[in-house]
């Protein structure tokens, strides 16, 4: 469990950065927190020419607000998401995933934008992403551009970067204030990636009827997924126990991982259901919550 | 009921709870492990891992790797036959093994090559620049197809995947179980998992002066079996030298580990330089020697209407992987207590060791002990739930009572001493089960929520007689007797105490802090005082190593019997410079005293200043210094009969325990978390309870990863699905609930201070109590555990099928 060599850059500016990657492009890989890519590397599964590594990129490790969107650096550290005050207040969700990437040690490490550039299905951040509606921003020789989440995770371990291109942060729109959110994770064991994993956002009118809602689910497919039948079989729908437990069923049809030593098919199917179900289930009580305290 | 008061000797380090000797230096980074030891001109060794799990090797091409710069030499199988004899083995000669895979290779993960280099990393750029060759065979994966005629077979030498068979009947089965009110059948398997010690199996071998070999390891029990890697390595025993390295955790898996050793000290010999093989975790995933039993049982338990055992009817088959290294030991350990704590006397056992396509099987605490327990709980379990009765009472109708011991088992082992009642007394105190068991009913009905509390018992066998390892054979070819253990103490000039052992017994137990609380207990010295050191097999005298719970027992012996020459030297070099007859002298807190009149008395240090300096001083034709040992041999054991009706005592200071656990199991995920857990042991007298809870604590946690997260998986074509700790679940500290400790001691008759072994009994129970404890919160949807481990799917699927049915 030794790596390849390899040449090792430490650039300190993310054009340096993105130089480099426009340089040496499928030849490179991008070292953030490492938890990931140094198992890679260590096992030979990643034989990369060049590691790049950013953690001297001070300009990717800001958390700021732009109107009504959170921008977070690529290089901000997974463990800021539990503790930082602003994240707290404009995507709540973010805080309630946090807890479940890896151990406390790992998401000192790990990153917010080398979570997302793994693009692994099961993982937490990704997940958020495509149920906050997130969006990517990424940086190439060309410049900027944007990608959203829903295009950006393309299949198994596979995004939409170019292979000269470095994700440069994640633009969140800000959760309005009556909205109800929660994560719902089950794992073999704490800290695992998901066998099923279910975030919502609930908006509910005042008449107790779901507004909105988005639900997002990782673990069941090659890219975390919205779990939009669901979706649109509660939209307008009473936000009871048993509506959401006969839409929550849709989900089922979305689960394509196939079987393997943790859990089999009908098993993922049965839990993509029940952490649906939970997951609505919880962000209605978190949303009647917040609109009876307003 | 109370568990009565036990009477024993007071003592004044034996059963304090004192912080352990050997944390310190762990504590600091300086265990002085196997990867610390830097030699100049070392070289390290990679392997190149067979990707097939059967095939003949048709080539290997090193021409490449070999230009690598730092790249030192290529070893092949072919180089081995040329100059090996096969390793160490316990099962029949037919079934050889190899470090390095010889013409096939018969799982995946088998070394194929070792490259020597100049660094681990150059190393294994020469692995990926290897290009080998195979031919696929048809491979064998399901140990009962194995033995179908038609199956493919691993070793053709041996002509059959049936690696041994034998049917053991004690007593009338056929009886037992016509004469029972209900005989309950069961299917079950245990699947297979192994420990994992953060350091992995590492070996440092050295072409040292004169011709002599240098392994340094931290395998066990090599001062017993050095012979046998000198004899595969075709030197001379006494041109070999096994270097005691401290292991950084074994539990099972540095047991008489051979290949690494052996393997470093053939790539030694033939590179003519230093070279380190030291296991990475993948390595030692898929080749260590020593994953755990997997094994599939047919089981039938006759009762009587009162629950009363009366028989066991056993026919097991055991999937022992490619080789078959250590015979069916595991096999032997289970018959040591194959009734439990009960008395039932008729037991029959059918074996078949099973041949196939995966790494060969080894040590796991509890050596198959815990596969047998599971087995025996889980039809006592299903007795006591068809005939209605609580499993705390059917077990308590069976024990065997205090006044039978020493108690013979069919078989032949004795069980030396017991209170079983007292246990299962001191656990139910320990927990108000009448409590959970209106809470499981309330949260039932009121929160829809599902726990189930689960209650087992165990003996633990401890102090292994070597005659276990061959009395399944009619004929052994080597049926040895002997099991000793070892110890010199050394009084130095000033007075100072040196403590040698006489094998690597440091596996992440607690051999020094046993050791010097003996010293300490015989001489009034401190045991952080004595300095321990380890004896090379060069200089050792007569020692097996630790496993099978035996090492405190027998170091508590050897480091007596050592004091007990060295005190009596004092006092007769105190009586002489006192003119005082000896038998008017003692020993009290480190000095020789006059009986009555302590006033009158010399210290160590002026008694070891005459014993090295003043020789005019000593008693006429005493030897100057201070120094004696000690061996001491197995304090029990008999041989089997010849026509094996009585397997003989091999395993008698058998310890009890009781575990219970109440846990809530989600019937929707099949996740499950424990509201409480209550462990109760008795390993006779306690040395030191702070250690004895650690080995309890940690036993229990692997009981439980091989009961829910642990599992070393093979596919239906053989490949090895467990290769990293992503996916073999080993629980950490959030699964792992705590445990709360009692104790009850029974002191042994057999043994010095009446200690019992104490290391494994947490793992020899866990398994049978969360199992339990699953069926019984789940019980309205017929749950059984029938399968280890028990996987969130396994009960997911169980109770949606029994939704489904009903």
């Amino acid at each position: 469990m030794k790596p390849p060599k390899f040449m090792y850059c430490d650039p300190d500016t993310v054009e340096d950065a993105v130089a480099l990657k426009a340089r040496y492009g499928h030849d490179s890989v991008v070292l953030a927190g490492g938890q990931s890519l140094m198992p890679l590397l260590n096992m030979r599964l990643a034989n990369p020419d060049v590691v790049i590594d950013i953690n001297r990129v001070t300009d990717l490790q800001r958390i700021t607000r732009d109107g009504e969107v959170l921008q977070i650096g690529a290089g901000v550290r997974q463990s800021v998401l539990e503790t930082e005050p602003l994240v707290a207040d404009l995507v709540p969700l973010l805080g309630q995933v946090a807890p479940y990437i890896g151990h406390v040690e790992n998401r000192h490490r790990g990153t917010v934008g080398g979570s997302l550039a793994h693009a692994d299905s099961a993982a937490e951040l990704p997940c958020a992403a495509v149920t906050l509606d997130a969006t990517m921003v990424v940086q190439g020789p060309a410049g900027t551009r944007t990608i959203a989440a829903g295009d950006f995770f393309q299949g198994l371990m596979t995004s939409a970067l170019d292979p000269d291109e470095l994700v440069i942060a994640v633009r969140l729109p800000v959760t309005t204030r009556t909205a109800g959110t929660a994560f719902v994770e089950v794992a073999r064991r704490e800290g695992d990636f998901a066998l099923a994993a279910a975030a919502a956002v609930v908006e509910l009118a005042a008449d107790g009827r779901f507004a909105s809602l988005s639900v997002g689910v990782a673990g069941i497919a090659a890219t975390p997924v919205r779990a939009t039948a669901v979706e649109q079989a509660l939209t307008g729908q009473p936000a009871t126990a048993a509506t959401i437990a006969a839409a929550a069923k849709e989900i089922a049809g979305q689960v394509t991982s196939a079987d393997d030593m943790h859990a089999t098919s009908a098993y993922r199917k049965h839990l993509a259901v029940t952490v649906v179900k939970r997951a609505l289930g919880a962000a209605v009580a978190t949303a009647q919550e917040r609109s009876d305290g307003s | 009921m109370a568990a009565p008061d036990i009477e024993k000797p007071r003592y004044k380090y034996i059963g304090a709870d004192r912080k352990r000797v050997e944390d310190p230096r762990l504590l600091v980074g300086r265990g002085g492990f196997i990867a610390d030891l830097k030699m100049q001109g070392l070289l390290h060794a990679a392997i190149l891992r067979s990707p097939a799990p059967h095939a003949r090797i048709v080539s290997i091409d090193t021409s490449e790797a070999l230009q690598i710069p730092g790249v030192v030499a290529v070893l092949t199988g072919e180089d081995v036959k040329a100059h090996m004899n096969p390793c160490m083995n316990f099962g029949p000669p037919t079934i050889a093994q190899y470090p390095i895979a010889v013409d096939k290779v018969r799982y995946v993960g088998e070394a194929v090559a070792a490259v020597v280099a100049e660094s681990r990393y150059t190393a294994e750029d020469g692995v990926e620049a290897l290009v080998a060759e195979f031919e696929d065979l048809p491979v064998v994966t399901d140990p009962r197809k194995a033995l179908e005629p038609e199956s493919a077979l691993l070793h053709d030498d041996h002509g059959s995947n049936l690696g041994y068979e034998r049917t053991f009947e004690f007593g009338d089965i056929s009886r037992a179980l016509s004469d029972a009110d209900l005989v309950v059948e069961d299917t079950l398997h245990w699947g297979r998992s192994a420990g994992m010690p953060m350091e992995t199996s590492g070996a440092t071998a050295r072409p040292g002066l004169n011709g002599v070999l240098e392994i340094h390891c931290n395998s066990l029990n090599f001062s017993y079996l050095q012979f046998l890697v000198a004899n595969a390595l075709k030197i001379p025993s006494n041109k070999l030298t096994m270097q005691p390295v401290p292991a950084g955790g074994s539990f099972g898996s540095k047991f008489t580990a051979h290949k690494v050793p052996t393997l470093a000290g053939f790539l030694a010999l033939r590179t003519g330089r230093p070279v380190s093989y030291v296991e990475d975790r993948l390595d030692h995933l898929m080749n260590s020697d020593h994953h755990g039993s997997d094994r599939y049982y047919e089981a039938k338990m006759g009762v009587t209407a009162d629950g009363m055992i009366t028989g066991l009817d056993i026919d097991v088959v055991d999937d022992y992987g490619a080789y078959l290294q250590f015979g069916v030991g595991t096999h032997g350990n289970a018959f040591s207590q194959a009734v439990g704590p009960y008395t039932f006397r008729d037991l029959k056992y059918r074996l078949r060791a099973a041949l196939t396509n995966k790494c060969q099987q080894g040590a796991y605490r509890g050596f198959g002990s815990e596969v047998h327990n599971w087995v025996l709980e889980r039809m006592v379990d299903k007795a006591a739930a068809e005939l209605g009765l609580e499993p705390e009472e059917i077990r308590r109708r069976n024990f065997i009572q205090q006044d039978q011991f020493p108690y013979k088992i069919p078989g032949g082992n004795i069980y030396d001493s017991g209170n079983y009642p007292a246990v299962l007394d001191k656990a139910l105190g320990m927990i108000d089960l009448e409590y959970w068991r209106t809470e499981q009913q309330r949260l039932r009905e009121q929160e829809g929520r599902y726990i189930g509390i689960g209650l087992a018992t165990t003996q633990e066998r401890s102090v292994f007689s070597s005659t276990e390892f061959w009395f399944w054979f009619d004929e052994p070819a080597f049926p040895i007797t002997s099991s000793p253990e070892s110890a010199t103490i050394t009084i130095d000039p000033t007075g100072q105490f040196q403590l040698q052992l006489h094998c690597q017994s440091m596996w992440g137990n607690s051999p020094e802090t046993v050791s010097t609380t003996v010293v300490a207990e015989e001489f009034g010295v401190e045991p952080e005082s004595v300095n321990v050191s380890y004896a090379d097999t060069a200089h050792a005298l007569p020692g097996t190593g630790p496993g099978g719970s035996r090492y405190t027992v027998m170091v508590a012996g050897a480091v007596r019997g050592a004091g007990r020459k060295l005190k009596k030297k004092l006092i007769d070099i105190a009586a002489h410079t006192l003119e005082v007859a000896a038998e008017d002298l003692e020993l009290v807190d480190a000095r020789v005293q006059v009986k009555g009149a302590p006033e009158k008395s010399l210290g160590l240090p002026e008694l070891a200043a005459s014993a090295y300096f003043f020789a005019l001083n000593l008693p006429p034709s005493m030897e100057s210094g201070l120094e004696e040992s000690y061996t001491y041999d197995h304090p029990y054991t008999t041989l089997p009969s010849p026509d094996r009706t009585d397997l003989g005592v091999f395993y008698p200071i058998v310890g009890h325990a009781c575990h219970i656990a109440v846990l809530e199991v989600d019937p929707d995920t099949g996740q499950t978390a424990f509201h409480d857990y209550v462990a109760v042991h008795d390993a006779g007298t306690v040395v030191n309870p702070k250690s004895l809870d650690g080995h309890v604590t940690g036993g229990a946690a692997q009981g439980l990863g091989s009961t829910l997260y642990e599992e070393l998986a093979y596919d239906a074509d053989g490949q090895f699905t467990s290769s990293t700790f992503m996916d073999y679940l080993v629980p950490t500290a959030n699964e792992v609930p705590p445990f709360r400790i009692g104790h009850v001691e029974t002191p042994s008759p057999y043994t010095e201070y009446g200690i019992k072994g104490g290391g494994e009994g947490g793992r020899l129970v866990t398994p049978s109590v969360v199992s339990a404890a699953i069926d019984d919160a789940l019980r309205e949807y017929g749950m059984r555990v029938r399968e280890l481990p028990v996987k969130p799917a396994d009960i997911v699927e169980a109770v949606q099928g029994a939704m489904a049915r009903s």
